[in-house]
């Protein structure tokens, strides 16, 4: 289990993985062990999922799309909004969750785990990770996103 | 169905905080007021909470639907915790995902469509209240 | 304690389906939260104390709450200090209908105009509770 880094704004309490990196906007990037190439999955953060409500449909770009950085990966119909999920880093989608066509709400239910979106495929990912959030600097960042958005919650 | 005959106890949720609850609760009322009102009676989810005895008693002694406005599941395990026999737990998050053209807005007040979905909801129980008070006298009229 | 800065106030209704008043309670809630104190309140769901919402609980504990009960079994009220912290303010809409004249409160689903009155009444009380506990200037 990684270190947690988590707050509590009013009655909401985020958490935030200290074993991955981010998106300003949201979506985690957690590099697979094992996969010398560079295969990468993301999700959504817990921030994300709580502001954007229990999931109702999720449907991602199939296996074989190219994405650059900045392109919908996807998108994540909730009970409050439907969300483009803008693609963190650029690569090959390589699979996607089979999970979410039956049980989106597992994008809930465990974010950071077993609701993760999508697998990538990424070359040069050295250089894309560095242009990502740590941690900590995700964790200011939501934090402070947090505090002037919960009345939205 | 007369007083005091079987009926069918419905605890929607108490969701306060999202359309979905409201939706849950609409259903409810559909429920009670309007297709089945012989048939089915409400439990208010806040008297479970508190663990009123007349209330446990009135759920522990009929067939209980919950209707849950979100994954918390809040009526379900409070009929659960108060000794209640579930006989069917609906998500209005499960009915919503069978008829996306249905979203619920508004809390306070649902839109059209949350009203619809609430409708749609409550009729698809209906053939299951039926079953659970066949042969009692005097049912309601099927819509 | 929560991290946030600001501090604000709990609004548990009992939302009581049974009866007219629970859909008051309610409506009122609603009202302060997103119109006449907007920012400074919370709503907590009342079952989530039971079905393990423990950010409803923490939040409870730490923060004060005011508890809106339809009726006098005051569920919200007992139910709050049972399973968290004695709620800073209660109040019942039974009660407070009585005292302002409002009689013939009815229709669970769509209020009536003694309810919708009622309505007013309660959130106007309730915003002023809210001043109260947060120890605002102006408060009653």
């Amino acid at each position: 289990m990684p270190d947690i880094l988590q707050v509590t704004v009013d009655k909401f309490t985020f958490r935030v993985p200290t074993d991955r990196v981010f998106s300003p906007e949201g979506v985690w990037v957690m590099w697979l062990p094992g996969t010398a190439e560079g295969r990468v999955r993301i999700g959504v953060t817990d921030y994300l999922q709580q502001h954007s409500g229990d999931v109702a449909f999720a449907d991602m770009m199939p296996a074989g799309t190219e994405l650059k950085a900045g392109d919908e990966a996807g998108t994540i119909e909730t009970i409050k909004a439907t969300l483009q999920l803008v693609s963190p880093i650029a690569g090959v989608v390589v699979a996607t969750n089979p999970a979410l066509g039956t049980a989106p709400e597992i994008i809930n239910q465990d974010p950071y785990g077993e609701g993760w979106l999508a697998e990538i495929m990424v070359t040069d990912g050295a250089a894309q990770q560095s242009r990502l959030l740590d941690p900590d600097a995700y964790f200011a960042h939501m934090k402070e996103q947090a505090e002037a958005e919960v009345d939205a919650l | 169905m007369k007083d005091g005959m079987r009926k069918v106890v419905i605890v929607p949720c108490s969701g306060i905080g999202k359309p979905f609850g409201t939706v849950a609760r609409e259903a409810a009322y559909d429920l009670v007021e309007d297709l089945r009102p012989h048939a089915t009676r409400l439990v208010a989810l806040s008297k479970l909470v508190l663990g009123d005895a007349e209330s446990r008693a009135i759920v522990a002694a009929h067939p209980v639907i919950t209707i849950d406005g979100c994954k918390l599941n809040c009526a379900a395990k409070c009929v659960q915790e108060s000794g209640g026999t579930i006989v069917r737990e609906v998500a209005v998050l499960e009915v919503f995902r069978q008829h996306k053209d249905l979203k619920p807005e508004g809390i306070a007040e649902l839109n059209p469509e949350g009203v619809r979905l609430a409708r749609v909801l409550a009729e698809e129980l209906l053939p299951e209240i039926d079953a659970l008070t066949a042969g009692a006298a005097g049912e309601d009229d099927h819509v | 304690m929560s991290d946030s800065p600001e501090r604000k106030a709990g609004i548990i209704a009992c939302s009581g389906e049974e009866l007219a008043e629970g859909t008051v309670t309610r409506l009122a809630a609603l009202r302060v939260l997103h119109d006449t104190r907007r920012g400074d309140t919370v709503t907590l769901c009342l079952p989530l104390f039971l079905a393990g919402g423990e950010g409803e609980r923490t939040f409870a504990r730490d923060f004060p709450t005011i508890t809106v009960d339809g009726c006098e079994l005051r569920c919200a009220a007992r139910a709050t200090e049972r399973y968290s912290a004695r709620p800073a303010a209660s109040l019942v809409v039974t009660e407070l209908a009585a005292a302002r004249g409002i009689t013939g409160v009815a229709g669970c689903r769509r209020l009536n105009d003694a309810g919708q009155r009622a309505v007013e009444a309660v959130a106007d009380e309730l915003a002023g509770l809210v001043d109260q506990v947060l120890g605002r200037e102006g408060a009653r």
